[in-house]
């Protein structure tokens, strides 16, 4: 069973070996955005991550998949800073999140699966708070505002209050505040969750349309059609460790040649890790 | 979808001065907008709320401005009645002290370790320290607005009977505020370190604290009334007080700041009281400042150590109390004792819920037990019986928080998710009744164990007892029945939070019944009980006995509201349940 895999582990081996411990040299562009280095964190007695090695490069588009409590929403929060590591160390742009979370944080945007929006502000005054947070001057703010508003398509109900948006309005607030600042890096967690295939279409244009310009954008979804369509390199999570790292057209080897679907690699990469655990557990 | 933004370098991150305007707009913004929606969609609410604070405040004042007169007039000496009242005062702030660390400490811990907004916040490339300091002022402003409601009419009352210059009342607002940042400043320190030191077993380690400040407060109450009895305001008796008070009187705590210094400006001493507030403010900022660099140094760790947590491994079988509801409540149908179990389960696994409410029946526990060693036995006979229809008042409006702050907001939430009741084999009425039952027997077994505990420190009489009990009875009947019936009846469908539900204006409409149900429902027992032994007293039982009209009208007016009580139970108990029952049954999901 394990060699059925060997492109995707030779290819998580090869990515390993390429990446220096931790960027230390602040002068130089980084060479890869975000990097997790032999990440450990557990919660009590369960391993959430164990040993994750991963690296995303510049205006790359990577699409981090697993199954429920596979350790995406822990990878994505240690990403954010929200949690820190047992041991190893996360970069983004080259900054240290333990160390230097503020310039990291600074670099990136971050849209949750569950946005925390101020239900008393109108959509334009919780822009303008996160354009504020962020250092943006007033007239830079509000043309990034116009920007994202034109973008999202939120002209008609920017100025009303936050609570009486739909879902979809308010995951399309959370993108463009995500997105105000131009950061480097973006980090989604579930991007589709509640969207119409509007909006869908919408942020599928939109993450390939900012790849392509440069930013690199680091996603966890459980939609595997999504991954399929706009990822450049694949992850698939399970157990706390990666079990496929690849690009697109190696993941389409692989399917070629084993006349599978993502959906049937998937399954079948988690049920293995599924049993193992089991025996362990047993 | 027109353009898409070019990634830019990264651009400087804001001052400290400009994340701190940026708050501060955000808190306005917010701010502004909840007032303007009050006043637009809530004005009953808000005036109901304004009304009914200033209706406590100005009966606060008036009992604060008449104790001042009577000591005034009773000690004549200025220096006696001086430090007299500074002891009160250090008395009263001390206690007010530990209240507020406390308080502040577990709202923090909320607001800072369970607040969806924190994620929000700590995601953004703000401060640590800012973010820490934003949720530290939204806890100094709901921690302390309690201690203003109490400490401005006591120190406006006493301003006035004391003739004390402008200044004292412009010194006020100043003095008060940076006495409540003492407190919370310790408080938040406390949550953080607790947090960070011991992520698994906070609960354990505050309950540990909370239970030896109790411990403490005990001791120390009972040392206060302890030793041999002498008469009110004689100098033996001031000498004595002021001896027990020796702890709070301790010229290194914040309490004794405060009394010394608005006492010395009420004398027109006004260096002295700038100085004292100069005093309070240092140290203000600097438990405010200890607060921030502990925050800097343990918060975004102790963050993550929370979540870090292993879950805790979950028992098979229920826990004892759980069986002992599923078995002991035979009589109830099995559904009923499932909805109880869960509704109990909800309340006890969310501690924001009971642990203030937990603190304040420990408090009133240990002023009952110190009833009997205060020197009543010189006190009108009279006297007693009014002490203990206040402690059951008092008893009552605690179970009104608890009915109104958790058993209000069950019903709009289980009505958010009425789909899942609403299509089991289930009758409507049987949800309701579940949920009558539980707030009846939670509220009950608290207030009548309080109150007898009251009754046995008063020493009075057995029948008087059984009245009381009686009318615990009613009370957690009528509160329990009000809840659930304005819940069933007002729900709110769009609020997730229970606190939220409670603020809303059916929450603030079930708290004003139910406080008019206690008090109209204590006055008609305690009223005629109060008038009779009032004529005993003054007349002995003799003469009564020879007067038997007075006698027999006292003792039907005693008959009259002691039904009266009961029939205004039974119609407060059944009439909004009726209106929840017939809402609950129309209600569509």
């Amino acid at each position: 069973m394990k060699d059925e895999w060997s492109v995707g582990r030779k290819n998580h081996a090869q990515l390993s070996t390429l990446h220096s411990p931790l960027s230390t040299l602040h002068c130089l562009p980084p060479t890869f955005m975000i990097e997790f280095h032999n990440i450990t964190r557990s919660y009590g007695r369960k391993l959430a991550l164990n040993g994750l090695e991963l690296t995303v490069k510049a205006g790359e588009l990577f699409a981090l998949l697993g199954p429920n409590g596979a350790g995406k929403t822990t990878a994505i929060k240690l990403l954010t800073g929200l949690l820190r590591p047992d041991s190893g160390g996360v970069t983004v742009c080259g900054h240290d999140l333990t160390h230097d979370g503020r310039n990291a944080a600074q670099a990136m945007g971050y849209v949750p699966d569950e946005p925390f929006l101020y239900d008393k502000l109108s959509g334009r005054e919780f822009l303008q708070f996160a354009a504020e947070i962020r250092g943006l001057k007033v007239a830079d703010a509000a043309d990034a505002i116009e920007r994202e508003t034109k973008n999202f398509e939120m002209a008609e109900f920017l100025d009303s209050l936050i609570e009486t948006y739909s879902h979809g309005m308010r995951q399309r607030l959370a993108f463009a505040s995500a997105l105000l600042h131009a950061p480097r890096v973006l980090v989604i967690d579930e991007p589709m969750v509640g969207l119409d295939p509007r909006s869908v279409r919408m942020v599928k244009d939109l993450l390939r349309r900012h790849a392509a310009a440069g930013m690199t954008i680091f996603m966890s979804t459980h939609t595997l059609a999504m991954a399929e369509e706009i990822a450049d390199r694949i992850g698939i999570l399970d157990g706390g460790r990666l079990q496929f790292l690849g690009t697109l057209s190696e993941l389409q080897r692989e399917l070629s040649s084993h006349h599978a679907s993502l959906e049937a690699l998937f399954l079948q990469l988690t049920e293995g890790e599924e049993e193992e655990q089991k025996k362990e557990e047993g | 979808m027109s353009t898409a933004s070019a990634a830019l370098p990264n651009r400087e991150i804001p001052s400290f001065e400009e994340e701190a305007s940026a708050f501060w707009r955000l808190r306005l913004r917010i701010a502004k907008t909840l007032v303007r929606q009050t006043f637009a969609q809530a004005r009953f609410r808000a005036a109901l709320i304004i009304v009914l604070s200033l209706v406590l405040w100005c009966g606060l004042f008036w009992l604060f401005h008449d104790g001042f007169q009577y000591l005034r007039a009773e000690i004549k000496h200025r220096e006696t009645h001086d430090q007299l009242v500074q002891a009160i005062f250090s008395a009263f702030f001390a206690a007010l002290l530990i209240m507020l660390v406390f308080s502040a400490g577990i709202i923090l811990y909320g607001s800072l370790f369970r607040s969806p907004e924190t994620a929000f916040l700590l995601a953004l490339p703000a401060r640590t320290e800012q973010v820490f300091l934003h949720k530290f002022q939204e806890a100094v402003l709901f921690s302390s607005w309690g201690f203003l409601l109490l400490g401005s009419p006591l120190l406006l009352a006493y301003g006035i009977v004391a003739q004390a210059p402008w200044y004292f009342y412009a010194l006020l607002a100043p003095y008060l505020t940076a006495f409540v940042y003492i407190p919370a400043g310790l408080g938040a320190i406390l949550c953080l370190l607790i947090v960070y030191y011991l992520p698994n077993n906070r609960g354990g380690a505050l309950a540990s604290f909370a239970a030896l400040l109790l411990i403490g407060g005990g001791w120390y109450a009972w040392s206060l009334t302890r030793g041999p009895e002498s008469n009110l305001l004689t100098p033996t008796w001031f000498m004595d007080l002021m001896g027990r008070l020796q702890l709070t009187e301790q010229r290194l705590l914040p309490n004794w700041w405060l009394s010394a210094g608005l006492i010395e400006t009420a004398r027109d001493e006004w260096s002295e009281g700038l100085l004292f507030l100069v005093v309070m403010i240092a140290n203000a900022l600097f438990c405010r400042q200890m607060a921030v660099w502990t925050a800097g140094g343990f918060f975004r760790a102790a963050y993550s150590a929370l979540c870090g947590c292993g879950m805790k491994r979950k028992r098979a079988r229920p826990a004892l109390v759980d069986r002992t509801i599923l078995n002991g409540l035979f009589f109830f149908p099995k559904p009923m004792r499932l909805l109880m179990v869960k509704d109990l389960r909800l309340f006890r696994r969310d501690p924001m819920q009971w642990s203030q409410s937990l603190i304040f029946v420990g408090l009133l526990a240990l002023y009952f037990l110190n009833l009997r060693r205060f020197n009543y036995d010189v006190l009108y006979i009279g006297w007693v019986n009014m002490v203990s229809f206040l402690n059951l008042s008092v008893v009552g409006l605690l179970m009104s928080t608890f009915t109104t702050r958790f058993v209000y907001p069950m019903l709009s939430l289980e009505a958010q998710r009425f789909w899942l009741l609403g299509l089991s084999p289930l009758r409507r009425a049987t949800i309701l009744w579940s949920k009558f039952f539980f707030a009846a027997g939670g509220a009950i077994l608290p207030c009548s164990s309080l109150i007898l505990l009251s009754d046995a420190m008063l020493d009075i009489s057995l029948f008087t007892m059984a009245s009381h009990q009686l009318t615990c009875l009613l009370l957690c009947a009528g509160l329990a029945g009000i809840s659930v019936g304005l819940g069933a009846a007002l729900p709110n469908l769009r609020e997730q939070s229970p606190s939220r539900i409670a603020a809303g204006f059916g929450g603030t409409l079930c708290l004003v019944v139910s406080t008019l149900y206690i008090l109209v429902v204590v006055l008609f027992t305690a009223l005629p009980t109060h008038f009779l032994l009032a004529a005993e007293a003054a007349y002995g039982g003799q003469y009564l006995e020879e007067h038997q009209s007075l006698h027999f009208y006292l003792k039907l007016w005693m008959t009259a509201g002691t039904l009266g009580s009961i029939a205004l139970g039974i119609l407060a108990t059944a009439l909004p349940l009726a209106i929840g029952f017939r809402a609950f049954r129309r209600m569509e999901f």
